[in-house]
């Protein structure tokens, strides 16, 4: 992995406080002495003082810096379109090209031109409006971005709107046009008054007894062929979207549905010249639809990222959420890429709970959440899968989609009651730390040097969709969010410190210890394996041992018994099968102590 | 039409057809809607024999070769860019895909479609002129910064009066247009550094009187985007001679210190790095002294309040100290 580490011992800072330091350890050392529970001591002289060297963050890829910037421009949008109470204006949508082949009016470019009506969602740098184009007798959502909160560079933002507006299908968000207003930019996006897809199912199991599953097979088909037929011209696009996931399937009152939310999508390759880059090595997204290689982030990824989030999202539209959504996002890491792909039935309470689901669905699942990217369907085969043969028409959707989407008031009533962590966003700060975003965060105040919309207009659904929507454009404060590494929420009144060392192998089979300090109360075993895999100096598949037993040793700590042990040597997952394993050579092992 | 397989069209065949689809759709005549479906599969066959598709490999060097002789040798290219505006929405983007990867090709160390495209400069002219249709701006955007990419065509475009016309591109009112058109000015103005440092040296009046137009501007992010250029260009050691002239005119400093007072204060901090040139200046001009010694004790008051919760910012905090000791320690010149 860090093949600096090999010759020189390493500091990495950890996330809040204190340093990983790991020093190699000589092999002529008598290892057995270190091996099982021993004196206090037994490091004081082990210890060699190699020079420490800088340690240096991995290398994400050219497209490193863009992470914590491409700050999600549309994903107020994505939660935000929706219902309008105003129905007055029928609906006239002249579906698409609308900005350039309805010529007889195009999108204008001034603000005297739009009426702005609801609030639809409010972020840290924008507000989405839905709104009234006087000229085109048309209704439309406006995004009004402020430039001067917008810390990213323009060119970001600029890549950002390309990707839309390069877009020109009927299942991808429809870019009119955006102009400059002041210091804001507003952009305008077609209206999708039917919400996201996540508002549609949290209401659904919210009124019904979805125990069984949320929605029929048909529906399921009907919207996920819809998605796919975007996902393939994004493809082909050379775009990679990279948050595929119910909150961000939009839904027109006509049964229309349209992927949004390009906030973290990417260009593939510059100027779609597919063979010239042909990964991306960025680290976004959102974890429980997450694909392991993107979260491994040693190989890049390609489109078939999307795949795999694709087949999450058949198990949202099933049960209701992602498998692992009651897991903290390292937790979700770790289960994604140690346990076999989930399925239906991996979040069920019950045996048999899902049985509705037949082997055609099952299968599609299966075919999209192959851990090796290349063996998952691209969009294209996949829309030839039988799966979607039970797909019916939009028509459909606007009786089981549309028709029972969320009042507002139950939409007020379900963001109250939403589960934290459920839903988020993994990224990186300006710092070049991963942090976790809730999509669910505590409501701003409402940032009102504006006019009437949020002034007057205090019904209840102004404040859901801030409640809704802060949290991931909220990169201004992003240390407010729920921390990657803080497993332990609080900490007691004491902290005791431990010294530990981790001694094991590195992938070059070198001897290195790591020692490190664990706060009681503070820190959790899991997040310092978490830690560790973060910063690569651990194998992630083994996660799970180090942080068992490292809480199996801190555990006996605790317990008032005389003879407990210093220290405890376990097997590690990561070993290959060839191996000789060895707890005392500590091949194929690994061990932690404690020193005082 | 065959049954069997895909009848592989010769890449001479397929150009001529392109050619005359295009051919037919200019004219615009009944058969235009058979001409656009024409124009749009033959876009998609010359692209796959240059990018493969997920089935097939791109067509060999060879074959490729021939692709490149034949669109020099009808002209194609040119008129694909003139007739852009008639092509569909995907055509238009394959365009952009087929010019921006025939134009990378390389026969050792020459670029032949570059050495094509100097001899007939119409090309770029048509791509700048782009930038005043809004339907086709951000795929001719594509183009032209693939094409900035080679000094000897960022050269016929710095030089060629159409330059000037992007001064008015990055003002129009369409967002994604007038940065689409930025970007593309940026790259124009930094890329090569001495062509570019010899062309604003050349023009420097001209391009600075038109500069200051976009300091001024109206827009916001024109405003915000140009004072940031300008900084970048006058702080490049390539463009030293440029920067000194730049800092001897007192209208450039008032124009600086007015800057630094905007409101926005994305415009204030930019306005600040080419503010401290005029004061780091060893040899100010008169001028340029007096303004600075009659705002003495405003400037240090001021500098001293400004963005002070930038404390992160270590170069900033220490420029900043510099520019407070340097305007403290002024005296008039002697003379």
């Amino acid at each position: 992995m860090l093949s600096d580490l090999r010759v020189r011992g390493v500091e990495v800072r950890r996330r809040h406080r204190g340093y990983f330091k790991m020093e190699p350890v000589p092999e002529t050392e008598d290892l057995l002495k270190n091996s099982h529970f021993r004196n206090n001591n037994m490091y004081g002289d082990v210890v060699s003082t190699g020079a420490y060297g800088v340690f240096r963050q991995k290398s994400f890829g050219a497209c490193d810096g863009q992470n914590n910037s491409l700050v999600h421009t549309l994903s107020s949008y994505a939660r935000a379109a929706r219902r309008l109470s105003s129905g007055k204006f029928g609906t006239l949508f002249n579906r698409k090209m609308a900005a350039s082949a309805n010529s007889s009016s195009p999108w204008p470019n001034s603000q005297a031109d739009y009426e702005l009506r609801d609030v639809i969602g409010v972020g840290a740098t924008a507000v989405v409006y839905g709104a009234f184009c006087t000229p085109r007798q048309e209704k439309c959502a406006i995004k009004r971005i402020n430039l001067e909160k917008w810390n990213t560079s323009m060119d970001e933002l600029l890549k950002e709107i390309q990707a839309m507006s390069s877009c020109n299908h009927e299942n991808v968000v429809t870019y009119y046009t955006s102009f400059v207003v002041n210091d804001e930019l507003w952009l305008v996006l077609r209206l999708l008054e039917g919400g996201s897809l996540l508002d549609v199912i949290k209401h659904k199991m919210k009124v019904t007894n979805c125990k069984h599953g949320v929605f029929d097979e048909a529906t399921i088909a009907t919207v996920l062929k819809e998605v796919l037929k975007g996902l393939e011209y994004f493809h082909s696009n050379g775009q990679i979207h990279r948050d595929i996931k119910a909150g961000n399937i939009l839904l027109g009152e006509d049964g229309t549905v349209q992927i949004a939310d390009f906030g973290v999508s990417a260009w593939l390759a510059t100027d779609r010249d597919l063979s010239r880059q042909p990964v991306r090595h960025t680290f976004v997204g959102t974890p429980c639809w997450m694909a392991p290689e993107v979260m491994e982030q040693d190989h890049g990824y390609d489109f078939k990222a999307d795949i795999w989030s694709f087949g999450i999202t058949a198990i949202e539209m099933a049960t209701g959420t992602a498998p692992y959504h009651k897991y903290p996002p390292m937790k979700v890491l770790m289960l994604t890429l140690q346990n076999d792909p989930p399925n239906i039935d991996t979040g069920a309470d019950e045996k048999e709970q899902y049985k509705a689901y037949g082997k055609t669905f099952r299968k599609m699942i299966l075919d999209c959440l192959q851990k090796d990217p290349s063996k998952r369907p691209t969009a294209t085969e996949l829309l030839k899968h039988p799966f979607f043969k039970k797909a019916k028409d939009r028509k459909y959707l606007t009786q089981t989609l549309v028709a029972i989407g969320p009042s507002m008031e139950t939409r007020v009533h379900k963001a109250s009651k939403r589960q934290p962590g459920a839903s988020g966003r993994l990224h990186r700060t300006v710092t070049g730390e991963w942090v976790w975003s809730e999509e669910e965060e505590e409501p701003e105040p409402p940032e009102s040097d504006e006019d009437s919309s949020l002034g007057e207009d205090h019904r209840p659904m102004n404040e859901l969709q801030r409640a809704d929507s802060s949290g991931s454009d909220n990169e201004e404060e992003p240390y407010k969010d729920v921390k990657v590494f803080d497993s332990c929420p609080s900490a007691k009144e004491e902290s005791p410190t431990i010294n530990l060392v981790l001694r094991l192998r590195n992938s070059h089979r070198e001897l290195n210890d790591i020692r490190f300090e664990f706060v009681m109360g503070k820190d959790s075993a899991e997040g310092i394996a978490s830690e560790l895999i973060g910063a690569g100096l651990v194998d992630p598949r083994d996660s799970v041992p180090i942080s068992t037993n490292l809480e199996k040793l801190l555990d006996a700590q605790n317990a008032p018994v005389p003879t407990t042990p210093k220290a405890v040597t376990f097997h590690l997952n990561s070993a290959g099968p060839n191996e000789q394993f060895d707890d005392k050579t500590l091949i194929g092992f690994a061990q932690i102590s404690i020193i005082d | 039409m065959p049954l069997f397989g895909k009848s592989q069209k010769s890449p001479a065949e397929l150009v001529r057809s392109l050619k005359d689809a295009v051919t037919a759709l200019e004219r615009g005549d009944k058969k235009a809607e058979k001409a656009q479906e024409d124009v749009s599969k033959n876009l998609v066959l010359i692209k796959n024999m240059l990018y493969g598709t997920s089935d097939a490999e791109p067509q060999t060097d060879i074959i490729v070769a021939q692709l490149a002789q034949e669109l020099y040798n009808t002209n194609l290219l040119l008129l694909l860019i003139q007739n852009l505006n008639r092509i569909d929405f995907e055509g238009k983007k394959d365009v952009a895909q087929v010019f921006n990867n025939v134009l990378r090709r390389q026969i050792g160390t020459r670029s032949p479609t570059v050495e094509y495209i100097c001899t007939k400069p119409e090309i770029l002219f048509t791509l700048m002129s782009g930038y005043e249709h809004q339907e086709i701006a951000s795929n001719c955007g594509t183009m032209l910064r693939e094409c900035a990419r080679y000094e000897a065509l960022a050269k016929i475009m710095l030089y060629s009066d159409d330059f000037y016309n992007f001064f008015r591109y990055v003002e129009v009112s369409t967002f994604d247009i007038a940065s689409d058109a930025f970007s593309t000015f940026k790259e124009l103005l930094t890329r090569h550094k001495m062509l570019c440092a010899e062309f604003l040296e050349a023009n420097y009046d001209k391009v600075f009187s038109h500069y200051q137009r976009l300091l001024n501007s109206e827009n916001y992010v024109t405003r915000r985007q140009s004072l940031k250029l300008l900084g970048e260009l006058l702080l490049d050691r390539h463009n030293f001679s440029i920067m000194t002239r730049y800092i001897t005119n007192p209208d450039n400093l008032k124009l600086m210190m007015n800057m630094l007072k905007e409101k926005s204060r994305n415009i204030q901090f930019e306005a600040f790095h080419v503010f401290k040139v005029f004061v780091a200046n060893p040899n100010k001009p008169k001028p340029i002294l007096d303004i600075l010694l009659r705002n003495q004790d405003k400037l240090v008051d001021f500098l001293t309040k400004f963005h002070t919760d930038r404390s992160e910012d270590e170069q900033f905090n220490d420029e900043k100290a510099y520019l407070i000791k340097q305007i403290k320690e002024l005296k008039p010149s002697e003379h």
